[in-house]
């Protein structure tokens, strides 16, 4: 890489030092406990893992450019400059060592949001052209096709025309005025095209009309993903014109973590206004069916069960409660890991490691985690809600000889609606 | 003469068959796909699956190679969509319900999960094709399961 290359990367990395940045840095105390709380730390003890370390050359850049003691040190050669090689490095400890998965952040004793700092981090770095191969793909597709996974609107249809023929109804598409705009992720769109069947029978039941817009039907933000807001705000920006011109009350996310955070917590910042309709995810509408007894199911599972709590949830949405109300309508053996809620392991491949080819090994690493959590608790079946949650674990179960099925929760609770008679809204 | 001509009387047919009948018709239902995945994991699962005494361990064991088969073809979040794989990936699927040792049995049994997966992979090679081509999948399971319950 030549010089005016490294100095524009350094250009990208000065510009996302912004006041909390700053404060972070100087109220770091070093004390080392943002490591205890990383699975990427625990279970590989790899000291670069640390997760302030994963924004260390950012700290360089600050101390340099924006200290008193740095600045003298700077002038008299003290300090090292920072080198393209060591942005290099810092790609796997920031991209593939990190899920965004907030845990570090709610164990910082001075406040620091260290998961911010690594989203700042890994804009700078995009920026200087240090993301991962898979990251930018995927952010390709996501502006071109409207898909990371190149989803276009033919498969969805296809998909629906799937759903539309089991279930004997139609699935609704462009319905404007409809009280619910339901977003998908590429992941449920291929992999668990059931989620889809599962959303279309309860809101049958609850008699609420919804629809799916043609043209922002995308739930993933892989703008976020990779740390570029230009690319995670065109990719809200659809979603709000959709749901604008559908004139809809309210935008569901899917089961799907990080679409979660970036369309409901990021996504007015983004765009840089309010949103003139509420988004939830799907597990907060489908716990106000319940609430409002617009839920009616039958029968209890049997399988001793627990839930993973997909990290975008409880820790950046709060989304603790919902689901377990929604798990006791349908299990009578329900037990809880024993870290869950907003201090629950992650699964190891959010905040694109699962996109990320260089971090196949590591994310199996990280698993090991939730493996010895579930270790402790004996159960037959894992439920969750977030597709990409769901493939790890199923990949980690297998990897691990473990014989756990693993279950999306809208699903499960679709299984166990009391079938009757009302037709779609 | 029992005719099949919709989706009730589908499953109220696959409900009504025993354990053993369902894996069994299960079984014709992948077979029917299985051009559209290239895995001895998934033949291997037909087989056990028609074998009325197949052994518990059998079955947990073509279970299993069957499940890894699936996780061996699914789209990872974010990678370029494959259809063609993915194909494979719902043939997989199929082929695990057809095997699944009973607790592991989701709600409707294993010849309907077996029918929905398979329907999901004939829809994945369209979508590969690019074609506006209607599946004939539900209409084939029709006439598979009519000839078992008129045998
Ligand atoms: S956000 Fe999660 S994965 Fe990333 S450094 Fe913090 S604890 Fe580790
Ligand atoms: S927990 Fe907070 S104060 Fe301690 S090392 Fe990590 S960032 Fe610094």
């Amino acid at each position: 890489m030549s010089e005016a290359t490294l100095e524009r990367g350094l250009k990208a990395l000065k510009e996302q030092i912004d006041t909390p940045i700053a404060l972070f840095f100087s109220s770091c105390t070093h004390c080392g406990m943002c490591a205890t709380a990383c699975l990427f730390y625990t279970e590989t003890e790899n000291p670069a893992y640390t997760p302030i370390n994963k924004v260390e050359p950012m700290r360089r850049l600050w101390e340099q450019e924006y200290t008193l003691i740095g600045r003298i040190k700077k002038a008299i050669g003290m300090s090292k400059p920072i080198t393209d090689e060591e942005l290099e490095e810092w790609q796997e400890y920031c991209y593939n060592a990190c899920s965004l998965c907030g845990r570090c952040t709610m164990v910082c004793p001075v406040g620091n949001d260290i998961t911010y700092m690594i989203r700042k981090m890994r804009e700078g770095m995009a920026a200087a052209g240090h993301a991962p191969e898979g990251l930018i793909g995927a952010s390709k597709r996501a502006v071109k096709i409207g898909s990371p996974m190149g989803v276009k609107l033919p498969a969805l249809q296809a998909q629906a025309r799937h759903a539309e023929k089991d279930l004997g109804m139609e699935i609704p598409f462009d319905v404007e005025g409809a009280e619910y705009m339901m977003l998908m992720s590429s992941m449920e769109i291929m992999n668990y095209p059931e989620y889809m069947e599962a959303v279309a029978k309860i809101f049958r039941q609850a008699g609420k009309t919804w629809t799916i817009s043609s043209e922002a039907f995308e739930a993933t933000n892989s703008g976020i993903q990779i740390g570029s807001s230009d690319i995670a705000r065109e990719l809200v920006s659809r979603v709000v014109t959709a749901a604008e011109k559908l004139k809809v009350k309210t935008v569901i996310s899917p089961e799907c973590g990080h679409a979660y955070t970036a369309i409901r917590w990021e996504g007015p910042n983004l765009i840089g206004r309010k949103f003139p309709f509420h988004v939830k995810h799907i597990l907060e509408v489908l716990d106000e069916f319940r609430a409002e007894g617009l839920l009616k199911t039958e029968g209890f599972e049997e399988a001793r069960m627990t839930f993973h709590d997909p990290c975008q949830l409880v820790r950046r949405g709060g989304v603790v409660e919902q689901p377990r109300n929604l798990l006791n309508m349908v299990s009578k053996d329900f037990v809880e890991m024993k870290d869950h809620g907003i201090m629950n392991w992650c699964c190891g491949a959010g905040g694109g490691v699962s996109a990320n080819e260089d971090a196949a090994e590591l994310k199996m690493q990280a698993f090991k985690r939730k493996k010895s959590q579930l270790d402790e608790l004996n159960v037959d079946t894992l439920v969750t809600a977030c597709a990409n949650c769901r493939i790890q674990i199923e990949e980690g179960l297998e990897e691990n000889e473990m014989d756990i099925p693993v279950v999306g929760l809208t699903e499960m609770l679709a299984e166990h609606l009391v079938e009757d008679n009302k037709t779609e809204g | 003469m029992t005719e099949i001509t919709n989706e009730t009387q589908f499953k109220q047919g696959l409900q009504q068959l025993s354990l053993a009948d369902q894996r069994a018709v299960g079984a014709r239902f992948v077979e029917h796909v299985i051009s559209l995945a290239d895995d001895e994991r998934i033949s291997f699962a037909i087989r056990v699956a028609k074998n009325k005494d197949a052994a518990e361990d059998e079955l947990a064991a073509a279970f299993k190679s069957a499940k890894a088969a699936a996780l061996d073809c699914y789209t990872r979040c974010g990678a370029d969509a494959d259809w063609s794989e993915q194909a494979g990936y719902f043939v997989a699927r199929a082929a695990s319900a057809i095997v699944a040792p009973e607790k592991d049995i989701s709600g409707d049994g294993p010849a309907w999960t077996a029918a929905m997966n398979s329907r999901m992979a004939r829809t994945c090679s369209i979508i590969d094709a690019n074609t506006d081509a209607e599946s004939q999948e539900t209409g084939q399971q029709y006439r598979i399961l009519e000839d078992l319950l008129n045998s």
